[in-house]
């Protein structure tokens, strides 16, 4: 990995107001426990709430994916469509380290984002109840997940100008609509990989919270798919080529 | 050397040989074979004629859809070891906008992994006069700016051949000038430069050597000189309008230079093969006649016409 390219790419990524919306729609969820808290409603399960409304109906279902895509596409599409990535590009520098540099910056990006404030609303809901291993089940998840969301929307940003709506395809056509009505399609989703990883940690009854995918198979299906889209990312690039246009 | 070849050369640091690219149906550069050496070159042409492609094609960014191109007797396409001698300057403006214009060619210097990277920056902005902005945002900089800061960030690691594009958009009279005494020392150093341009006093002023590419083609290839002859000596046509133009279309049948008059109501449309025996014989001979010139108008002097006149010939 090069590491120039990654200290590059996280100024690019950190110094633009794309964080700030990336920060803002990562905190909602902690809005959201702060009102639960505040409102305390009698029927509170804190586990419940916390595995289900805080992690898996929001911070896997949409933010993570939404945030990892914002990332994932601009670590190197914003620079091919900007034209900047010449400047990368015609260095010395074989493609795969300049994909992994791209790869880990949006990797550290989304996880750190995400989890973080995920983490955060996730002791709110809490509330010094037990957890049963849910936080740091679902921390893990959701590092592990960013990796692979950032790795296929990074391909997808070297594979076509429209990574952003494709990326969007995926995340509300495929997990959320197609996974929901065939079982098998769970295979090929990254929601379901973050979920079952998760679940490996937990020992909250299955009332509370239980995944899809066994745990052995969402780490070896995370694991081909993002080692998958990692070399597709590093092929592209390697036969990349500047149109006219570029 | 400063050489043009129709085909290949061994001393050669840059050649193509029936190199074509085309996109779908289009074909954007055309069959073209040519080797150059250290020294000047510019590749001068109307924009969309192909040169963009094959500066692309020589920079590795381009797959040629048959033939070869080679630098320094590598093949171009997927070499990435080849940038440790190749600089580019790129046409498209953009530049890392977060980055002071030291940031910028530090960068370069830093990905080219040179040993020491702020020493190399600070030599590659002081040879293009950019000291005085070097601490500022690139963002910020002017068009003309942001081209010579971008040349910095192409020479910093000292590179054997340098292909620019469209070097001088933007720039205005005295950064041209700098630009191009940097150039020529870089070729008088024994660097290879290659340069694009659609501004044919560009061309004429800066490169030892021309490539006329015209619809994908190579139109004309050679010395400067020879080249400019043959877009002077082309087929001219004026119009004049004149105090006696029935006089004065009598006279220039009899001229040598001309081969065609034709007399209108109010103009002489006149076709000449020499422009500068035409263009002075013509006040020798109004002024013999006793007749006033009101106007004198070339027809045809686009650059295109010229450009189109060297393809068709």
């Amino acid at each position: 990995m090069s590491s120039v390219v990654f200290q590059l790419t996280m100024r690019q990524l950190l110094g633009r107001g794309r964080t700030l919306l990336m920060l803002a729609l990562s905190l909602v969820p902690l809005l959201l426990a702060v009102i639960v808290r505040l409102a305390s409603p009698a029927d509170y399960d804190h586990q419940d709430f916390v595995a289900n409304a805080i992690y898996s109906s929001f911070v896997v279902t949409l933010i993570l994916p939404l945030v990892a895509l914002v990332y994932g596409t601009a670590v190197l599409g914003a620079e091919i469509e900007d034209g900047t990535a010449v400047y990368v590009l015609s260095k010395p520098i074989p493609r795969v380290q300049i994909v992994l540099a791209k790869l880990a910056a949006s990797w550290l990006a989304t996880s750190v984002t995400v989890g973080g404030c995920a983490l955060l609303a996730a002791l709110v809901g809490i509330a010094g109840a037990s957890d049963d291993g849910m936080l740091l089940g679902f921390t893990v998840g959701i590092v592990l997940g960013a990796l692979a969301y950032s790795a296929l929307f990074v391909f997808l940003s070297v594979l076509t100008s429209r990574a952003l709506i494709a990326g969007l395809a995926y995340v509300f056509i495929w997990e959320g609509l197609i996974n929901g009505l065939f079982d098998g399609t769970r295979l090929l989703s990254v929601r379901h990989y973050t979920l079952g990883i998760a679940d490996a940690f937990t020992t909250v009854s299955d009332r509370v919270f239980e995944a899809e995918l066994s745990p052995t198979t969402a780490v070896v299906a995370m694991a081909l798919l993002a080692g998958l889209a990692t070399w597709g990312a590093v092929r592209r690039l390697q036969r990349f080529e500047i149109g006219e246009t570029t | 050397m400063s050489t043009i070849a129709a085909g290949p050369s061994p001393d050669a640091t840059i050649e193509l040989v029936n190199a074509s690219r085309w996109y779908g149906n289009i074909v954007a550069v055309n069959d073209i074979s040519f080797a150059l050496g250290p020294g000047i070159t510019g590749l001068l042409g109307p924009n969309g004629a192909g040169k963009s492609t094959i500066l692309h094609m020589l920079s590795g960014f381009l797959k040629p859809s048959n033939g070869d191109v080679r630098i320094l007797g590598q093949p171009a396409w997927q070499n990435v070891a080849l940038y440790h001698q190749l600089g580019l300057v790129p046409e498209r403006e953009a530049v890392y906008s977060f980055l002071t214009g030291t940031e910028f060619v530090e960068l370069s210097a830093r990905l080219h992994r040179l040993p020491d990277p702020a020493g190399a920056a600070r030599k590659a902005i002081a040879a293009v006069e950019m000291g005085f902005a070097a601490d500022r945002a690139t963002g910020g900089y002017s068009k003309g700016m942001k081209q010579r800061i971008k040349v910095a960030a192409a020479l910093v690691h000292d590179p054997e051949v340098l292909l620019l594009d469209e070097p001088f958009n933007g720039a205005d009279p005295r950064q041209r000038i700098q630009m191009m005494a940097l150039f020529r020392s870089l070729a008088a150093e024994g660097r290879t430069l290659v340069f694009s341009s659609h501004i044919l006093e560009e061309v004429e002023r800066l490169a030892e050597n021309v490539l006329v590419i015209v619809a994908g083609r190579l139109a004309a290839s050679g010395d400067f000189r020879e080249i400019r002859k043959l877009m002077t000596d082309r087929p001219h046509t004026f119009t004049l309008r004149t105090s006696d133009n029935r006089k004065v279309a009598s006279t220039l049948i009899g001229d040598p230079s001309v081969f065609g008059v034709e007399l209108d109501d109010d103009r002489v449309t006149v076709r000449t093969n020499q422009f500068a025996a035409f263009t002075s014989s013509i006040s020798r001979l109004a002024q013999a006649g006793g007749i006033t010139l009101y106007e004198l108008r070339p027809t045809d002097e686009s650059l295109e016409s010229v450009f189109s006149y060297l393809v068709n010939r």
